[in-house]
């Protein structure tokens, strides 16, 4: 699986061919219809639905120039967690901001079921801003649309029940720049749910959040994945990998996509790594860590 | 000392008095959203990028109002721009307030020989504010206004988080620009009272304390027109007494509250959450 485009093995172990993919065209991953209809359902989004939730065909994506990504083929179904592996500069932003629509496909197809909710990485908030816990929740509500309108009870009320979702009820009267860097994540992760986006794109959420935290994050992508969104995690950490569905490595292209259980080898993991990683373990890879440079 | 009931009797204090009010609810509820989105400096660049617009208007007949409108709206189109490029506009903007404060000085006194001018449009003046001074005060406060309660939460949410805002499905790129544009024309009905260079007096000074002191956006608001309003009030009557343009008095007044109120709060909490990020967040 190491090497070429992997397309068919991913996208067998993701759950049959993408079909019917109407409302994605080249150049414009979500059409308006597409968006109006997601804002329509955004409300039985939690609903387990069965299918595709995300489907890329042939991706190649940049910011002018050359494709700074290539190649990129995988199918995620409603309710699966996909883990995205790379280096720095391996693509894993310019993905997201592919499937968020920000960037215009160069080449191949995307498709996303909904609009997606999008947590960027919380080092780059800002701690002085004069938000607390539940404002943050509360910024959700503004993808129902009517944000030009205050917030209502019901908003307020969808709010509240996401912070006690994530385990903060009791801080939503807290400072987002006093909370810790796992409740930060989870602010912005009840910021998602209130937002009944049926697809999250998490930007490095483990990164500078203590192993506790960590793992009530975890647990919680498990809660989300229960009630039918599909989830797309970047991360650094190959052993975290190991928790997800799949894995898609990138390394500005696809360079593998499967379950764990295929995609985690030395030589995939070398090719996605190349010279970052320093390989400690065993034949069975369990020991593999990447170095990452102080950046 | 005089009476600080002159400020109401005497006509041409009384005008600058309801100057400075609406100022005041321009630059209070607007500041809020500069420190927020972070555009003081680009509040400071707007006024002094339309100073040598103000002396060519001054010396030729032009509508400064329309001059100073002109030059700061292509000034933050120009930065709306520059920031969908991804380009942050630091040494651009620096190299502009150098051209323009310098351009603006030569041809107030080579080419026009009007270098009294300058000192009131730098600095502001008391004197001679015109109906049509406060006609665009009284329209930039009602649009900040206005606009606040329309986009307050998607501003929120856009300055808050920049990268996450437009998944939420809010018009980010044209607030942001909204916010540009709003700002520039506002930087403008400040100049006839408080000159190009001290703008800032008005739009971030009161903001960055009331940050200080703020924990929720509602309150930012608040305390930042609070402080506008009493340090403008202040800072006229220290102008009248004092005989100076009003400028630099309320700037001084602005700059003084915003380390009072900085130092208690560093002394309240030293180790301020403000100051830094945790380290473990720096991987």
């Amino acid at each position: 699986m190491t090497g070429g485009p992997p397309s068919d093995e991913g996208r067998a172990a993701a759950g049959g061919p993408p079909g019917g993919a109407g409302r994605a065209a080249p150049g414009g991953p979500l059409s308006d219809e597409g968006r109006a209809a997601a804002g329509a359902q955004a409300d039985e989004a939690a609903r387990v639905t069965p299918g595709p939730a995300v489907q890329v065909e042939g991706l190649s994506a940049g910011y002018g120039g050359e494709p700074v990504l290539r190649d990129v083929n995988f199918v995620l179904d409603a309710g699966r967690s996909l883990c995205v592996l790379g280096p720095n500069g391996g693509g894993k932003t310019t993905l997201f901001r592919a499937l968020l629509g920000e960037l215009a496909t160069q080449a191949g197809q995307v498709h996303v079921d909904g609009r997606p909710a999008y947590v960027a990485q919380t080092d780059r908030t800002r701690l002085d801003f004069p938000v607390t816990a539940l404002d943050v929740a509360l910024m959700g509500t503004l993808a129902h649309g009517r944000w030009w309108l205050p917030a209502r009870r019901a908003d307020r009320e969808a709010a509240h029940a996401a912070l006690d979702h994530v385990g903060l009820g009791a801080q939503a009267a807290t400072r987002f720049g006093e909370l810790s860097g796992g409740q930060r994540q989870r602010a912005l992760l009840a910021r998602a749910i209130v937002q009944n986006a049926r697809v999250l794109l998490l930007d490095e959420p483990l990164a500078g959040v203590d192993p506790a935290s960590a793992e009530r994050i975890a647990s919680l992508f498990d809660e989300l994945r229960g009630e039918g969104r599909a989830l797309l995690v970047s991360t650094h950490d190959v052993e975290s990998a190991r928790r997800f569905d799949l894995v898609l490595c990138l390394n500005r292209r696809q360079v593998a996509v499967g379950p764990p259980a295929d995609v985690l080898d030395t030589a995939t993991l070398q090719t996605t790594y190349g010279s970052e990683m320093i390989v400690l373990g065993d034949e069975a890879g369990r020991a593999i860590t990447v170095h990452h440079h102080e950046h | 000392m005089p009476s600080p009931l002159d400020l109401w009797d005497l006509p041409f204090m009384r005008e600058a008095l309801v100057e400075l009010a609406l100022l005041a609810v321009a630059g209070g509820v607007l500041g809020a959203w500069i420190v927020l989105r972070r555009l003081a400096f680009f509040s400071h660049a707007v006024g002094t990028a339309t100073f040598p617009g103000l002396v060519t208007a001054d010396a030729t007949g032009i509508s400064p109002t329309v001059a100073g409108l002109a030059v700061a709206l292509a000034y933050a189109a120009g930065v709306g721009r520059a920031g969908r490029a991804g380009r942050e506009p630091g040494e651009a903007t620096a190299l502009l307030l150098v051209a323009a404060l310098a351009g603006g000085i030569v041809l107030a006194s080579d080419v026009f020989e009007s270098g009294g001018a300058v000192d009131r449009l730098l600095f502001g003046t008391l004197l001679g504010l015109e109906s049509t001074d406060l006609l665009l005060s009284a329209a930039a406060a009602a649009l900040a206004v206005v606009c606040t309660l329309l986009l307050g939460r998607a501003w929120t949410a856009v300055t808050f988080d920049p990268d996450g805002a437009p998944a939420l499905g809010v018009p980010a790129r044209r607030a942001d620009l909204l916010l540009l544009a709003l700002v520039a024309v506002a930087a403008v009905a400040a100049i006839p009272a408080v000159g190009a260079l001290l703008v800032t007096a008005i739009y971030v000074l009161p903001a960055a304390s009331a940050l200080v002191i703020a924990r929720t956006v509602p309150a930012l608001i608040a305390w930042s027109l609070a402080l506008a309003a009493g340090e403008g009030v202040v800072g006229l009557y220290l102008a009248y007494w004092l005989d100076l343009p009003p400028g630099p008095p309320i700037a001084v007044l602005g700059s003084a509250v915003y380390a009072a109120v900085a130092l208690a709060a560093a002394a309240r909490k030293p180790e301020a959450v403000r100051a830094g990020r945790p380290a473990a967040e720096a991987a």
